[in-house]
Formats: structure tokens, sequence, C-alpha cells
């Protein structure tokens, strides 16, 4: 697999830095578990980190904290929770190892060729994470966005104006991208998707569908 | 014997290298024996700084006195997951730190959403699982290399924006430069560090 598209340079620090919203973070994360630079890009920021974790001048602990641990050191360690949610109705499909561990809401079909399964995200604040098919060959809608959509390719391909997107490629969409992703025709193409806002779609066709289209 | 360790370390304070080595070192000793000496010393250097740092990107002081208690103790309790020859106790802490700090914000988000009446919440069992703690291995020469040639100038607006999370403008004040050269000089230190980091070692 050789992956060609990445996520911008700030995102992924903030990737590492723990700053994403909870559906963004496990985009980056899939596409970063499958992409060496990436992983080391992430890796240099920790380390940055903790130069500058080194560099902080320090606050004191209250007075009690460090009893207050060491009493904590003997219990015995809280037993790990099943690790395994439930699995609810894990798609099936070959997931990466993080969605595994997802717990997933109904599929439904969205549009002819296209359809959808949600990722239930307990904390996330404001975007939204599903697997997205789509059919071979499909073209989708033409459209924008009034937030931000992450995509990271598991399997089949799409193409818009910024080249060909395959298994493990990542592309980043903002209020600033209008496109037209063309699916490839070899197989379908699965994505996983975190959206903020909403979709904008163009054209006549786009005007008619939009409100039964719902992301 | 530890003590004595520790007093050779802040009378050094320029050998930072040879310190982080130290570090490493006393996690080493957590995680062979349960050296309660060593990790005394790791709690009282970084709890404080664990919780300084967090305190400095917008942290309350009680939250992250918490956050900085629950780094220690599980540096106590993974001290055998730490690789050493990943040359970065910090780094290692900072982790755990962050880590933390993404499940505290996680179950607010949870407890603010379970308040709110009418909403369904089964969500109190769901494991966190910011499992972004990456191995590495051949990685870590490739990095420690990279980040040796980024300049200075360029590895602390870096670290000013994305780890200490100051504003652009803050940054600005602070190096006394315009705000249209932090913007550029974070583009370029970032594109710089994938370049180095693109290199083969």
């Amino acid at each position: 697999m050789t992956i060609s598209h990445h996520p911008p340079d700030e995102l992924l620090a903030d990737f590492a830095t723990g700053r994403l919203d909870e559906a963004d973070h496990l985009v980056v994360a899939v596409h970063v578990a499958q992409c060496p630079a990436c992983r080391r890009f992430a890796g240099a920021m920790e380390h940055l980190a903790g130069a500058a974790l080194e560099e902080t001048a320090p606050v004191a602990m209250k007075a009690d904290a460090f009893a207050a641990i060491m009493a904590k050191l003997d219990e015995p360690q809280p037993a790990p929770r099943a690790d395994v949610p439930p699995p609810s109705a894990l798609p099936d499909e070959d997931l990466p190892e993080i969605l595994r561990r997802c717990r997933f809401g109904k599929q439904r079909r969205v549009a002819p060729g296209l359809k959808l399964q949600p990722i239930i995200l307990p904390s996330a604040k404001q975007s939204r994470a599903f697997l997205l098919w789509s059919a071979p060959g499909a073209r989708m809608l033409q459209h924008s966005h009034s937030g931000t959509e992450l995509t990271c390719v598991l399997k089949g391909s799409f193409s818009h104006e910024a080249g060909r997107y395959g298994p493990g490629d990542f592309d980043f969409g903002d209020g600033d991208v209008d496109h037209q992703p063309v699916v490839g025709p070899e197989e379908p193409c699965l994505c996983l998707v975190a959206m903020t806002g909403d979709l904008e779609l163009h054209g006549l066709l786009g005007r008619l569908i939009s409100p039964f289209v719902r992301l | 014997m530890p003590a004595r360790r520790w007093i050779r370390l802040q009378r050094t304070p320029l050998e930072r290298p040879k310190a982080t080595v130290e570090w490493a070192e006393l996690i080493g000793r957590v995680a062979a024996h349960g050296d309660r000496d060593a990790f005394k010393l790791l709690f009282e250097h970084f709890a404080p700084r664990v919780k300084g740092l967090l305190m400095k990107i917008g942290t309350d002081a009680d939250t992250a006195e918490e956050i900085a208690q629950s780094t220690l103790l599980a540096v106590w309790r993974k001290a055998a997951q730490f690789d050493p020859s990943s040359g970065g106790a910090a780094a290692w802490i900072f982790t755990i730190a962050r880590n933390l700090r993404i499940d505290a914000a996680r179950r607010a988000v949870r407890q603010a959403r379970a308040d709110q009446p009418g909403l369904i919440d089964d969500v109190d069992d769901i494991v966190d699982s910011p499992e972004i703690l990456m191995t590495r291995g051949e990685d870590v020469s490739r990095v420690a290399a990279a980040l040796l040639r980024l300049s200075e100038e360029q590895s602390r607006v870096v670290r000013m924006s994305f780890i200490e999370e100051r504003p652009h403008a803050e940054i600005a004040e602070s190096l006394g430069i315009p705000l249209g050269t932090v913007k550029s000089r974070i583009r370029l230190a970032m594109s710089r560090l994938r370049d180095l980091l693109d290199e083969p070692t």
C-alpha cells in the first residue's frame, strides 16, 4: 500500500498533542496507524512535548499528593474493563483494529449507491464519524462543506481534483473545498469519515435531492 | 543511593541529555523491582511539571493536580511498558498525561450530556481508548536526528503553538516578531520537520 495523501501538518500536531475532537481523532488515528511517515511526525511532536515538559516551570503539588499515590501503589489494579464493547452491528468488513473496538449504529442507505453506518462516539462534541460505502464508478454529488470533513480510505478508491485516494490515504476538506469525488471502478469504496457542519450540495440535482440526503 | 543521584541531577542542569538517560534508568528500576525511592524522584520531578504544563494550557488547578497524580500512578503501573531505547522518558510521561487529559475531557462531555434530561446515556461503561501511543522501534533514531536538525527558532514556535497552545498573537508578542512571521515560521517549521523525517538516515 502506498499512501500519498496525508493529514495537514497542523491537524497531525493537534492529534499528537491530544487536542482533536473524538471523531476527528479517530480518523487521524486510523491513518497514522497505517502511515509510517505520519507516525514519525506524531512521534516528533511527542518528543518536542517531552522537551517542553522538562522546561515547564513546576507548580507545587498538594502536600499530601505523594502520600495519596503511595497509598494506591499496592492497591490491586482495577480489573481491565471488558475491552471490547459489545459488537453492535460490526460491519462485515476487514476493519482496522482501532475501528473494531468502536460501537456502531444502524447501517442505512442515504442515496442510490451510497450507504452509511454511524460510529457511536459518546464524547464527540461537534463532529460525527461514520463509515461510508459508495458503489464502484459512482459520481458523488458536487459538494462543499460548512465545516470540516476528514476522510480516510479503507478500501477501494476515489478521485477528485486533488488526485486519487486509495487505501490509507487521507483527505481533508473544509469550507474552501468544492469538489465532486468519483469512485474508482474496481470495487466499492469504503471510507471512514468525520464531519462537522453540513454538506452543501450543488447543481440542480443536488438541490432537488438534498432534503433526502442526510449524512 | 537514589538521593545522591538526585543531587547530582540538580547540580548539573546543563547536562540535559544525560539527565534524560537517568530518568529512563529510574523508570527501569521501578519496572524491575518496584523501587519506591526511584519512583519518588520521578514523582518529585515530573508531577509538578505535568501540573504546570496542564495549567499553562488552561486546565484548572484541581483537574491539573488530579491528572498529574494519575499520570505518576500510571508511570508506576506501566513502567515495564516504557522502552528505554526510545530515549524519551519525558516524552513518554507526556503521552500518559495527554491520554489522561483526553479521557478527562471526554468524561466531562459525557457528564454534561448525562445531566441533560431526555438524552439517553448508557455510556459510562464505554472503554476510553485514545490509543495513540505507538510503537516506533526503528523510527526513534530518525525522529531524534530530525529534531536535532530543526533550528532552535523553529522548534520553539512549534512548541509554543502546539504544546503550550499559545495563540499566535501571544507568540508574536513574546518573540517580538510580527503575527504574519509567526504563522509562516510555524508553517515552515512543520514542513521542514516533515522533510527531515522523510530523509533516510
